[in-house]
Parts: C-alpha cells; structure tokens; sequence
C-alpha cells in the first residue's frame, strides 16, 4: 500500500531524514517511536508531501511520486486524497461547526452535494461517539474530543491510509483513550496505519509491527513483542527505558 | 447658557449635514480602499518579484505620504495633468488610497497570524490553494483583523475632517464657515465636536461589541 525508497530530507545542512525506505501493506498498522528529532514527523509529512523531501521515491496507492521531480498538480491531490492526517494539535478550523468541519473538505474537495456530506458527516461524528456536538464550535469541546472530531475529518475524505502523529500527546492520559479507542477500532476495521506514538501499549496491543527510528532513519523494526521487549538494538533499548522510566 | 443652546440649535442642521458628508466620505474610502488593502496584502506575497515590489512602493507611498500631501496632490495637483476631479471626488481618491495602504498591512500581518496547523490541515484533507484561502485562512484572518480595521475606520473616519482644506463641506468646514460669519468659532467647534463624537463613540463600543463576538467561537 506505501512504499518508500531511499528518503531524504535535509534543512539547510541538517540531515533530517537518510534515505529511509520502508514497505507498508494494505491493512498493516504500524507504529513508529524514536527519540525526538528523530525524524518521525518529518516521515510522516512527507508522506502526503506536506513536506517536500529532497530525493527518494514514495509510492501510495496508485500514486507515485519520484523526487526531485517537480510534482503536478493532480498527483498532489490524489496523494492527499488517499492519505488522512491526523495531527497532534488537532488543527480543527475553530470558526466553523464540528459538522462544517467534517463536511467543508467533502463538498470542495470530493464534490459531494452539501445533503449527502451532511449524512456521510453524521455516520463518522456517530461512529467517534460525538454525533450529539455536530452544533457545537471547537473550542467548546475538550482535547479528546477535538481529536476525534478530527480524526472522523480525515475519514471523511475516504482515505485508504490514515497517518497520526502523536495523536493523544497534547492530552491528559485520561481523555487520550477516547482517542485510542476510535483508533483501535479503525485500526480492526482493517485501515492502513502509520501512527507516530509515544503509547506503548498501543503499539503492543494494537500495531502489526513498530519501527523505531533514531538520527533520520529507521534503526530496528518488527513484530511489536520482539522490538518491544526484546530489542536488538542498544539505541532502541536506552530509548523504550527512558520512556516506561517516565 | 439659553444662548448658547439657541445658537447650537440654529447651527444644528447645517452641521448635521456636514455630518452626513462626513460619513458618506468615511464610508465610500472604507468600501474603496478595504477591498484595495486586500488586494494589496495578497501582492505584496506575491511570488512574482515585480509585483511584489511594485505593491510595496505603493503601499509604502500610501502609509509615508501625509494625507494632506496626497489630497493636495490629487484635488490640485492632478488637474495639471490634465485630471481634474470634484472635491469629494479627490477626497475618495486620497482617502481610499491610504486606506488600502495601512489595511494591507494589517490584513498581510492577521493572514500571517493564521495558525500554519490549520492550513496544513487544510492541505492534508486535499483542499487547494484557493479553497484554503476561501475558506481558512480569509475568514480566519479577518477575525484577527477586525480590531485592528474598526480602529482603523474610526481613525480614518476623524481624518475626514481634513478634506475641509479642499472646500468640501464636511462636518468640519461647515462648522468653520459658521465660525467665519459669527466669530463663534470656540461654541461651534465644541459642537462640531460632539458630532464627531456623537459616531466614534458608539463606533468604538460596536468595534469591541463585534471582537467578542467573533472571538466567541476561538479558543
Ligand atoms: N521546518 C524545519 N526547519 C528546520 N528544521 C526542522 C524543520 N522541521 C523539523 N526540523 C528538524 O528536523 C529534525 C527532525 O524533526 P521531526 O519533527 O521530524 O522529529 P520527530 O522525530 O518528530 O521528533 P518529536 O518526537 O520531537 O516530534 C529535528 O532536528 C528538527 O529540529
Ligand atoms: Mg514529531
């Protein structure tokens, strides 16, 4: 479903990302931890060139991009298409509705008429738990549910990968697992994950396979128990200690 | 004291007419140079060089010439190009242009005060430039603006009384010529006062009225 070859991406004479590659199935969630810096937002944004990587190739889907070619247009958009983003800070747009917020990208982008946006928009708000705060305005809701008002967004666009960066970490522990249950859920119902966290339970419980990433690439990977428990790499080890010591 | 509320009554519907000059002239310059200020702000951004550094000389040019330098130049200066415009005419001009000049920069400054998370979220749902705009970072940046163009308009609005250098019976002209005929100048300008004060006032209450409620729905 993803494939990327040889990544990379430099600020200035920062090396951020180091011809990283990886090979993502359909239906595969996986979870991807690091120290900070590490690069893993940088991946993931890059993913649907929100971040524009300096060389490499990125494949989703059908969409192929190949850098450092320029990028048309209409590659842009079916790659945004196809891949939802979910953001740490939640980015909901606070001067319109929760319902606006859902429907807004249905009708401009994907051209649905205004009454099929608003039904598809209820059965997502229904399916976070949230149907009943299609009136209200962003910043009535608490974290929690911001975040899953923005994750019912993204779906929203009928994505075929759902890509998270930190997704419960601007919250309190307690409202994060809202978040986490809609994310199990989806992760069940068999979409393709890439999901930046720093929760490892989630990424025991939940993820097919976690990747550890360090220095702009991606160090040790495999089955959650194995690099979890078990690491191989003396990087990934110091890592995981500092953050179930926290 | 019975005097002088006789005298500001028998002065009363001629300055109330200066009034309405006053605000029409206030209001045209709003609807001219508002629209111009964004237009301006999105140049100035501009990835063409020319273009960007053509709207910067002439937002520059609005913001560092005296208003009173650019009435002259357009009410007397202008005809001998060969252009010659009736005093409200000139007025329009002048006021709408330094209007565009000041709201481009407060309108530039709110658009760059749009938080870059909502823009990028905009960008991942696959909304384009023009809808990002549209629909994000215009209705957001206008919120922020808000304050900054009410102060603006009740500023510009004062700055009308200017124009009564160009002949152009305004408030502030009327209330002069009165001056002139009855050497009341202290008593009729008090007056002129109050009527200036009589729409800032509640220009003012509106302005910060409207902030919160559009600040209602932002964090
Ligand atoms: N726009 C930018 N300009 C310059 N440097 C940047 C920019 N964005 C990221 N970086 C740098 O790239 C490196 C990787 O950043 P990135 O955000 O991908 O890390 P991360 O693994 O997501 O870390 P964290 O866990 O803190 O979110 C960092 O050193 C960061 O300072
Ligand atoms: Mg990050």
């Amino acid at each position: 479903m993803i494939s990327v070859a040889n990544l990379k991406k430099s600020y200035g004479d920062h090396t951020v990302l180091d011809g990283v590659s990886i090979e993502i199935q359909r239906g595969e969630v996986v979870a991807m931890i690091g120290p900070s810096g590490a690069g893993k937002s940088t991946l993931l944004r890059c993913l649907n060139l929100l971040e524009r990587p300096d060389s490499g190739r990125i494949t989703i889907g059908d969409t192929v991009v190949d850098l450092p070619a320029k990028i048309p247009v209409r590659t842009l958009e079916t790659l945004r298409k196809t891949a939802g983003m979910v953001f740490q800070s939640f980015n909901l747009f606070p001067h319109l509705s929760v319902l606006r917020n859902v429907s807004l990208a249905q009708e401009y982008v994907l051209g649905r008429d205004a009454k099929a946006a608003h039904q598809r928009s209820m059965e997502l708000l229904e399916r976070v738990g949230l149907a009943d705060k299609a009136g209200s305005y962003p910043a009535r809701l608490s974290g929690g549910q911001q975040q899953r008002i923005a994750i019912a967004r993204a779906l929203a666009m009928e994505p075929e990968v759902m890509l998270f960066d930190e997704p419960t970490s601007a919250l309190d522990p307690e409202l994060g697992l809202d978040v986490l249950a809609v994310m199990r859920e989806l992760a069940a119902s068999g979409m393709t994950m890439v999901v930046v966290t720093h929760e490892i339970h989630f990424a025991q419980d939940v993820s097919d396979r976690v990747v550890m990433m360090a220095d702009g690439g991606i160090i040790e990977q495999g089955d959650p128990a194995q690099v979890l428990s078990s690491p191989a790499n003396p990087r990934t080890q110091r890592f995981l200690k500092a953050v179930i010591d926290r | 004291m019975n005097g002088l509320i006789e005298q500001w009554i028998d002065w009363l519907p001629s300055l109330v007419d200066g009034l309405g000059v006053s605000v029409q002239l206030a209001v045209v310059s709003l609807l001219i140079g508002l629209p111009l200020g964004l237009a301006e702000a999105l140049l100035v951004a501009s990835p063409n060089r020319i273009v960007r550094w053509i709207t910067l000389a002439v937002v520059e040019f609005g913001r560092g010439t005296p208003t009173l330098v650019l009435l002259y130049l357009i009410y007397y200066g202008l005809p001998s190009q060969g252009l010659v415009l009736p005093a409200f005419g000139s007025a329009v001009v002048a006021l709408s242009f330094m209007t565009g000049a000041y709201t481009s920069e407060i309108i530039r400054a709110s658009l760059q005060a749009v938080p870059r998370g909502l823009v990028e979220a905009a960008a991942a749902l696959g909304i384009n430039r023009w809808g990002t705009f549209r629909f994000i970072l215009f209705p957001e940046g206008i919120r922020i603006a808000i304050p900054a163009l009410m102060g603006f308009a009740i500023q510009l609005f004062q700055t009308t009384s200017l124009v009564f250098l160009i002949t152009l019976p305004e408030l502030l002209s009327r209330a002069y010529s009165i001056g002139s005929t009855t050497f009341q100048y202290t008593s009729v300008l008090a007056l002129a006062g109050v009527l200036y004060l009589l729409v800032t006032l509640p220009s003012g209450w509106l302005a910060a009225l409207l902030e919160k409620r559009m600040g209602r729905h932002l964090a």
